[in-house]
């Protein structure tokens, strides 16, 4: 037979492809990112023609003034006063709503700051509760527990269905 | 000469290993591989409770001085002129994948009407559910800044 008798190396060569990896590396490194994979989910309401008429009186009102000052049902509160205004509301009603408000030109984060605190904020069996406060408590239990019913209307829609 | 003489040390660089740690790396940064379709730098809102956003979701980013980009999640995104494009953009998103993800990636001292208006373009092209993207908050006084 035919055989080519010159010597072969016998090993794979892999000096290449460190090259052909660090290349890949590099490519991932480039155009990967870490910060800024995470957030608050917010669910949108259905756009619907006839919403639920919710009256003023009815709800919690949270209206966030620009550089951040905070008016529950148009009384001035501090930040740290949210869960003990809505306590004793929520409590007794439930289902009551709580809209946010934030005036045009109040800033976006202080917005987040105040939707941040109510999305942490549950009913378990009829109390207002944060985690910290029912600890211990299984995951399971706690993801069961009854969130806030948290609105947020846009300019839009509070011209066209708020008086 | 002597040099001949001498045993022949193998002037190579054992390179076998090497392979296995770049490949584990690789690994690494396809796993966390994430496009980075939006560069609008942005001071993101700070947040206690924050859950992943999907992969792929459709992005509108909003700069403090309230100019907008969009990206489909799958190209990088395009500066638009303002709400108006957002809804014609996030429409045809919609007709594409009626379930898209949105993240809204806005920065935190931005007027909230910029916000406002957005999420209400967002609203009448029906997206089911906005990510609203943010950092991690710090305790105070540990040092968070930003």
């Amino acid at each position: 037979m035919r055989f080519d008798r010159r010597k072969v190396s016998e090993e794979i060569p892999t000096s290449s492809m460190a090259d052909i990896t660090f290349l890949l590396i590099i490519f991932f490194m480039v155009t990967s990112t870490f910060a800024a994979t995470r957030g608050l989910d917010f669910a949108l309401p259905k756009e619907d023609r006839n919403p639920p008429l919710i009256e003023k009186e009815d709800a919690v009102l949270i209206t966030i003034r620009p550089g951040g000052a905070i008016e529950m049902d148009n009384k001035p509160t501090p930040f740290e006063g949210i869960h003990a205004y809505l306590k004793p509301r929520l409590e007794k009603n439930q289902t009551k709503p709580v809209i946010i408000r934030p005036e045009p030109n109040a800033a976006y984060g202080d917005m987040v700051r105040v939707y941040d605190l109510l999305r942490q904020i549950k009913l378990l069996e009829g109390k207002l509760v944060v985690r910290e406060d029912v600890e211990p408590i299984t995951d399971e239990r706690w993801n069961g527990a009854k969130e806030l019913n948290i609105s947020i209307p846009t300019q839009r829609e509070i011209d066209q269905f708020w008086y | 000469m002597r040099l001949q003489a001498r045993n022949r040390a193998r002037a190579v660089i054992p390179t076998a290993s090497m392979a296995d740690i770049v490949f584990l790396l690789i690994i690494f940064f396809i796993l966390t591989f994430n496009l980075e379709v939006d560069k609008a730098r942005v001071m993101l809102p700070k947040s206690n409770l924050r859950t992943e956003v999907p992969k792929r979701a459709a992005v509108v980013s909003i700069t403090e001085n309230g100019q907008m980009r969009v990206s489909d999640g799958e190209s990088a995104s395009t500066a638009v002129s303002g709400p108006e494009d957002v809804l014609s953009f996030a429409t045809g998103v919609i007709a594409g994948d009626p379930n898209k993800e949105f993240i809204l990636k806005a920065d935190r001292n931005v007027a909230y009407k910029n916000v406002d208006r957005v999420l209400d373009t967002l609203k009448q092209a029906r997206v089911p559910v906005v990510y609203l993207l943010s950092d991690q908050e710090t305790v105070e006084g540990a040092g968070g800044g930003g």
